[in-house]
């Protein structure tokens, strides 16, 4: 009962607000694994004793704290260990912490769906529902040699010892969150090209000032184009070098658009998000012995600047102007 | 001042182009004061007869010629960089690419005559045989008697907007070389800037090029639509060609293109030749150009197009050698005769005087080679062991007859020539053939073998917008979710575009919508403007077309989408006009089905049945046909006709035609069932109005039912003839000419000595039902397959199931007749890899003493997404020792057999469902490498369990449902027994015993929903449920509808709450005062138990409005409510009526003086009738 996962209610698009909720928790235990955009695991195995109090009542004080401090409500789970603090929050709603018991937590796993399982994706989802294994009591039930046949040696093992409530995970501390979004949507089925190369040369031309501003790099852009039947294409590129400069993230994203080859698709959205985020002085920049490179980085500094002193429109480039 | 010729004008036909229809566009043209127009549709011609006879109602002039795609002269030495870049651009992940419209336009329009229609026929048939779109190769591009126009989308006309007049002229040079003096070069100003098509700079450029290339210009507006203000309606059809929403930031329609009269068009012309730097009188002399273009293009309808004349293959090619086509016909007749033994009856002299008679009517009209040719066509079909019948007024005829296309034989059955041919009638006359629906193509191709492809074209059929079309597209055009327009769509009955706005403000079932009608905008103002345009063309469902072997210079022709065959453009009203030979050829399932039943019994027992030898009068069918237990059987099936069958009680086969022609909206809306039955079963007396009348009307009891007993009325009252008679009767329908012949009709019978009462009461019969009769020859037509078809159901139940399912012949779904073969002790056999076929069949399951026990072995063909080759593979391969070995030698698709292990079809190889498909997955991975035919050698017999759970019985089932569409297994109601016992719902085999007047919850799967015409002018919604036990039909009056119909439209499962009503020991009904969707009310009762259902009950405010209609119906129940809706309209309207007062005004009075209900006899909202998973509750992750 030491493991605390927590959700903010946090509006989409101020993931930035997440690394603040977290030095609040980091009051509580220094063992805090973020789960961007808006949750984190907690290891209050040494402020149970330090606090005098259990993992629940913990859980209302950071509830109270996150509400008075930063205006932003929170579910939380708690649980023997993450994976079934993961599966209590399904269960909790804000002011009601849900916990798992410590001494049967298959009991409590056996009436869940397969899809709640956290490091079950749709794809094994799907498999184990084809095969009728579609709650956590079934799967616990099915021999493990039918399970590794199912979904291979690894998964399956994992997914025996979970379905019984066997979770040997650990909470790893780590830093903020490790990506950004920005969507472009449209407010009537797009299909022009150039408008959609604007909305991307803006999504990462956002992204990018973002990351500066919080002195990222990202190593991955992924683009995800949502369409008129709601249904969407995702692709990913991992740049050549992990960086924050807008223009290769620019080039990265036309070069995945471009990839996609659309001609009659009604795009609704573009989504843009920058993964794999490492902080900005442990990345490498391959020299060139081209001027122009090291202009434009120049003049995007310089353009911060401004836009960090006359607001976010004083300086963009010309195609978004008009 | 003389008016305006415009050359380049586009109709509807242009499909999702052109927005005004031609009949539109010629009286425009009138009213504006053109006295001639032409009609250059897009890629057809399709336009071309409703065009003439629209300006000839119209009085102008009509001109012919269509836009083409031209592809560029074959020698293309640099290539174009727009090709480079087509090859270059890469196919898209999502969405499909752009729809290619590339390819430059040219107007052809048609100027010498009949050899100009013809060259534009051959052009219009050239271009369809490119593949994909319609495109014209320069091959194929030449013809003496058209006149060219090139205009901004010509190659020239592009050459001009970039700017290249150097490139124009090096483009001119071929098109001169072909067309010489014929070629014009089209000048559009449709006020737009720019250079672009439309602009006035380009059009300044058209004429100046013209005049430096010695070529003459004419002026045109490319009219796309007859009024201004349609430009948004132009932009909609755009949208729906290009299929893309429309871009309010890119270039729409100009809005100028529409039908501008003389002075707008002088207008026009004095601009451009400003802009083009040219004097004044360049005007003149472009408009001058522009009337001589128009005045050289002479085409006459009549002469040219071949309208009004009769055009047959030629005697040779129909048996007749080098004798007249009179000739062979005439010694084939007396062939016949003697085949059939009629020449050695006693009352021959009868039949040889009538086939004398006939062939004299024939020969009055040249009409030989007509009767030898559906001769030729039916041995043709009969050869190939196709099962061939005529139908419709031809089966009057003896010639018919004698000559094999018909079966039965007219004489015996009281059929007349008359209604069918005769001297006074000069159309076409029609003889349809019913083949086997599966094999229809082979018939088609057996008739174009027959007579080749210069002779022989299927007939189009465009298909138009209507309301649901309608929004689809324009809902895609303006960028609306379509997960919106899906609903908004299927909201709506199948009714015209036109009447949107009118349904919404009077249909109960659509009071949701209407209530958010605001938020779509001008979306319904669009979908009204699409009304009846044209949006596809497909091949008609039966018409062939048989001509001589001009047919290729008189119509344009198409290869059909899927099958390849060549296609008319015209459909078959145009074709009909252009004396053009149509054979109906209809493909009928039932007769499939028949054909099924049969090979059925015979490979399976030895036995060859012959249904078309069956003799008349088996005691067994006309119990079962009087049991009303007909589903599945030809016309008798739906919930009318088995009502009708039950107060009818047939015991001949002369019943069964009487049945068939009561059941006709005329005969019903007219009441004439009521009488029938009445002096049919003894409790009213039978009447004639005269002694002299009694024969045609014996048979009837006194009522009219057949055409035929009209004609012969007529001619006995008045003496005239029974050719004239069918003209008179012909002439009943027409409520003008109907008061001429009342006249005519009092004077001759007078004369011929009947007293004025006899006349009087005789006419007053003659005008109620002449025009509603039945003709006789159709309905004996209709009562072979019947009968054959209850013959089968009641000796052959196994095999003639068999048929139904593998051609699903019928209205209801196939799980519908599942169950009734359930109900009838037909043991269902499941789907096995080892035994299942390909088709239905039957196997033996047990042998009592004598009786053998057949029962139904499910198909293969049924499972969802199996191909015809994979079916093929499977029932090859059989048996199957185990699963390895069914895996190797069928080599199924995984999904299919993951989908044949769901339904059980593998259980013989062992282990539960689910383990099997693990297994299947394990050989999916292991076979990727592929081993090839080879027997296997190792493997064991049974499969090892792996501990998977096995599928429940209810996912079983839901199985069944998804992957089959049919519960095979038991009925999907069965599982639902316990919450119907709750509440306390009447299964449909008890109802047989309910009291009339017993108020009663029914409950089941919705089979059938109709709204059909009724007499008392309102709308009536007919429903058949299925409970596992028997059918139930609903009918719910419109006092219900606010509370009912959406939910009885819009729901698959229902509970229903009615008032039962009898008519007959074996007829009846309920009549419904409210509906619960069953579904959600057992969805209800799983989460929140019976306290759940109860909340439902109580707070829906469906069923709150529908228990005060049932409180004010009172006890009184069905016969109140009955009354009361064929009732008068006095009743005081209830709150909430106003808006449907327009509803209850607006009815359609029929000739004789019956109202229709404006939205009866569609096709109601919702989705017809359910299939597979809708009918089954989605449990969240199971059975896959």
């Amino acid at each position: 009962m030491t493991i605390l996962c927590v959700r903010f209610q946090l509006p989409p698009m101020y993931e930035a607000a997440l690394p603040q909720l977290l030095g609040l928790l980091e009051e509580f235990t220094p063992v805090v694994e973020a789960l961007p955009p808006d949750g984190a695991l907690a290891d209050l195995r040494g402020a149970e004793r330090y606090f005098g109090r259990s993992a629940v009542e913990l859980a209302s004080v950071i509830r109270v704290r996150a509400l008075a401090l930063h205006g932003v409500d929170c579910v939380i789970g708690a649980g023997p260990g993450p994976m079934l603090a993961r599966m209590a929050l399904r269960d909790a709603r804000p002011g009601v912490t849900c916990a798992v018991p410590e001494d049967a937590p298959g009991e409590f796993l056996a009436g869940k769906p397969v899809a709640a399982l956290p490091g079950v994706g749709p794809a094994t989802a799907r498999t184990l529902c084809e095969y009728g294994l579609d709650t956590l009591g079934r799967v616990a039930a099915a021999p493990l040699s039918t399970l590794q046949r199912l979904v291979g040696a690894k998964t399956g093992r994992d997914l025996h010892e979970k379905a019984q409530g066997i979770d040997r995970g650990r909470v790893v501390p780590n830093g903020v969150s490790r990506s950004l979004a920005t969507e472009r949507p449209f407010t009537r089925d797009e299909l022009d090209p150039d408008r959609h190369r604007r909305a991307l040369l803006s999504a990462a031309g956002e992204l990018g000032a973002r990351l500066r501003a919080v002195d990222k790099v990202c190593r991955t852009l992924t683009l995800t184009v949502r369409y008129a039947d709601r249904s969407a294409t995702t692709r990913s590129r991992t740049l050549e070098e992990p960086t924050a400069h807008s223009a290769s993230l620019t080039r990265t994203a036309y070069a995945m658009y471009e990839a996609l080859g659309l001609q009659r698709a009604r795009v609704r959205s573009l989504t843009l998000r920058a993964e794999g985020l490492a902080p900005a002085e442990q990345a490498s920049h391959q020299l060139t012995f081209d001027p122009v490179d090291e202009k434009v980085r120049r003049i995007e500094e310089v353009a911060d600047r401004a836009r960090a002193k006359f607001g976010p429109r004083a300086v963009m480039p010309g195609s978004l102007a008009a | 001042m003389p008016g305006f010729t415009h050359l380049h004008t586009v109709s509807g036909f242009s499909l999702r182009y052109g927005a005004s229809h031609p009949e539109r566009l010629a009286e425009r043209a009138a009213e504006r004061g053109m006295d001639a127009l032409a009609l250059t549709d897009r890629d057809t011609l399709a336009g071309a007869v409703r065009f003439a006879k629209a300006c000839a109602r119209a009085g102008i002039r009509p001109l012919f010629g269509a836009e083409l795609a031209v592809a560029a002269p074959a020698p293309e030495t640099d290539r174009t960089e727009t090709s480079v870049r087509r090859d270059r651009r890469r196919a898209p992940v999502r969405g499909g690419a752009f729809v290619d419209e590339s390819a430059p336009r040219v107007t052809f329009l048609a100027r010498d005559g009949a050899r100009g229609w013809a060259d534009l026929c051959r052009l219009v048939s050239a271009a369809h045989t490119a593949p994909d779109t319609p495109l014209l190769s320069w091959a194929d591009n030449h013809a003496g008697g058209l006149t060219v126009l090139l205009g901004p989308a010509s190659d020239v006309g592009r050459a001009l907007a970039a700017g290249r007049p150097d490139r124009a002229a090096k483009l001119l040079a071929p098109w001169r070389e072909v067309y010489g003096d014929a070629l014009r070069l089209e000048a559009v100003w449709h006020g737009r800037k720019g250079t672009g098509p439309g602009s006035l700079r380009l059009a300044a450029r058209t004429v100046g090029f013209a005049a430096e290339q010695g070529v003459r210009p004419v002026l045109s507006n490319a009219v796309r639509y007859a009024d201004p203000g349609l430009g948004p309606v132009a932009d909609v059809l755009d949208a729906a060609r290009r299929l893309v929403p429309i871009d309010a930031t890119k270039e729409l329609d100009s809005g100028e293109a529409w039908l501008k009269d003389a002075g707008a068009m002088r207008h026009a012309a004095e601009r451009v030749v400003e802009a083009a730097g040219l004097r004044r009188e360049a005007a003149h002399r472009l408009l001058e150009q522009t009337r001589e273009t128009a005045a050289a293009c002479l085409v006459d309808p009549e002469d040219d197009l071949g309208m009004g004349a009769v055009h047959f293959p030629e005697p040779h090619l129909v048996g007749a050698g080098r004798r007249t086509a009179q000739r062979a016909l005439a010694s084939r007749a007396a062939a016949g005769m003697v085949l059939r033994g009629y020449d050695r009856r006693r009352d021959r002299r009868q039949y040889w005087e009538r086939m004398h008679h006939e062939l004299d009517i024939i020969a009055h009209h040249g009409f030989a080679s007509y009767f030898l040719t559906v001769a030729q066509v039916v041995d043709d079909v009969r050869d190939m062991g196709i099962r061939v019948a005529a139908r419709g007024s031809g089966a009057g005829s003896l010639v018919n007859h004698l000559l094999g296309i018909a079966h039965a034989d007219p004489v015996e059955h009281g059929l007349l020539m008359e209604r069918f041919l005769s001297k006074e009638r000069v159309v076409l006359p029609d003889i349809d053939i019913d083949v086997e629906s599966a094999r229809r193509l082979e018939v088609y191709r057996a008739i174009i073998d027959r007579f080749g492809t210069e002779r022989v074209a299927t007939v189009a059929m465009p298909e138009t917008y209507r309301v649901r079309h309608a929004i689809r597209d324009v809902g895609a055009a303006l960028s609306m979710d379509p997960a919106e327009i899906d609903r908004v769509a299927k909201s709506f009955p199948h009714i015209r575009a036109r009447d949107a706005r009118a349904a919404l403000e009077e249909l109960p079932e659509l009071r949701g919508l209407a209530g958010e009608k605001e938020k779509y905008g001008k979306l319904w103002e669009l979908v009204e403007a699409l009304d009846a345009l044209p949006r596809g063309v497909a091949m008609h469902p039966c018409g062939v077309l048989l001509s001589d072997a001009s047919l290729l210079s008189r119509t344009p022709v198409m290869p059909t989408s899927g099958e390849g065959l060549p296609m008319a453009q015209f459909d078959k009203d145009d074709v009909e006009d252009l004396g053009l030979l149509k054979l109906d050829v209809l493909g009928v399932r039932m007769q499939s089905a028949m054909a099924h039943a049969v090979a059925e019994v015979e490979r399976a027992t030895g036995e060859r049945v012959d249904v078309d030898a069956v003799p008349d009068g088996d005691p067994a069918t006309y119990r079962l046909i009087r049991s009303t237990e007909t589903l599945g059987c030809f016309q008798i099936e739906s919930p009318g006709q088995r009502d009708l069958v039950g107060r009818l009680q047939p015991a001949t086969f002369h019943d069964l035609v009487v049945d068939i022609s009561l059941f006709r909206p005329g005969p019903v809306a007219a009441d004439m069932v009521r009488p029938f039955i009445e002096a049919r079963h003894g409790r009213a007396p039978v009447s004639y109005p005269h002694p002299d009348l009694e024969e045609p009307l014996k048979g009837t009891y006194g009522v009219v039912v057949f055409h035929e007993q009209i004609i012969d009325i007529v001619d006995i009252m008045t003496g005239c003839g029974r050719g004239e008679a069918d003209r008179v009767r012909r002439g009943l329908s027409d409520p003008e000419s109907q008061g001429r012949i009342r006249v005519w009709f009092a004077q001759h019978a007078a004369a011929r000595g009947y007293d004025a009462e006899t006349i009087q009461r005789t006419w007053e019969i003659v005008e109620a039902f002449g025009s509603y009769g039945f003709c006789k020859a159709h309905a004996v037509a209709f009562a072979v397959p019947t009968y054959q078809s209850a013959w089968l159901k009641a000796h052959h139940p196994a095999a003639f199931y068999a048929g139904l399912l593998t051609h699903d012949p019928g209205m209801y779904p196939k799980r519908l007749l599942l169950a009734d073969a359930r109900r009838r002790g037909v043991p269902i056999l499941p789907l096995d890899v080892n035994k299942s076929g390909v088709a239905h069949r039957i196997e033996l399951v047990s042998e009592k003493r004598r009786a053998s026990v057949w029962g139904l072995r499910l198909a293969l063909s049924d499972v969802h997404g199996i191909s015809e080759a994979e079916a093929a593979r499977i029932a090859e391969g059989q048996p199957y020792a185990s699963l390895l070995d069914f895996w190797e030698r069928a080599r199924p698709s995984r999904p299919l057999a993951g989908r044949l292990a769901q339904v059980g079809a593998l259980d013989a190889f062992g282990a539960n469902r689910r383990d099997l498909q693990l297994h299947l997955t394990e050989l999916h991975r292991g076979a990727r490498g592929g081993r090839g035919d080879q027997l296997p050698l190792a493997g064991g017999r049974k499969t090892a369990s792996a501990g998977l759970p096995d599928l429940t019985s209810a996912e079983k089932l839901s199985a069944e449902l998804g992957v089959l569409s049919m519960d095979a297994s038991r009925n999907l109601m069965d599982d639902h027994r316990t919450f119907l016992n709750e509440l306390g719902v009447m299964p449909a085999r008890r109802l047989r015993d309910a009291r009339h007047g017993e108020t009663v919850l029914v409950a089941g799967a919705k089979a059938a929903t109709q709204t059909p015409p009724i007499r008392s002018g309102r709308r009536v919604i007919f429903s058949t449920l299925d409970d596992g036990t028997g059918l139930v039909d609903l009918a719910f009056f419109d006092d219900s509808h606010d509370a009912c119909a959406h939910t009885v439209f819009h729901s698959w499962l229902l509970l229903v709450r009615g008032v039962v009503q009898r008519r007959g020991p074996r007829s009846l009904s309920v009549v419904g005062s409210a509906a619960w969707n069953l579904a959600d009310l057992l969805e209800v009762r799983r989460e929140e138990g019976l306290e759940g259902v109860a909340a439902r009950l109580a707070g829906a405010p469906g069923a709150a409005a529908a228990a005060a209609t049932t409180a004010g119906d009172g006890d009184g129940g069905g016969p109140a409510s009955r009354g009361r809706s064929a009732g008068t309209d006095g009743r005081p309207a209830p709150d909430g009526a106003t808006d449907r007062e327009p509803g209850e005004r607006r009815k359609i009075r029929m000739p004789t003086g019956y109202e229709m209900h404006p939205w009866a006899d569609l096709r109601p909202a919702g989705e017809g009738s359910a299939v597979g998973r809708k009918l089954w509750h989605q449990s969240p992750g199971s059975a896959g």
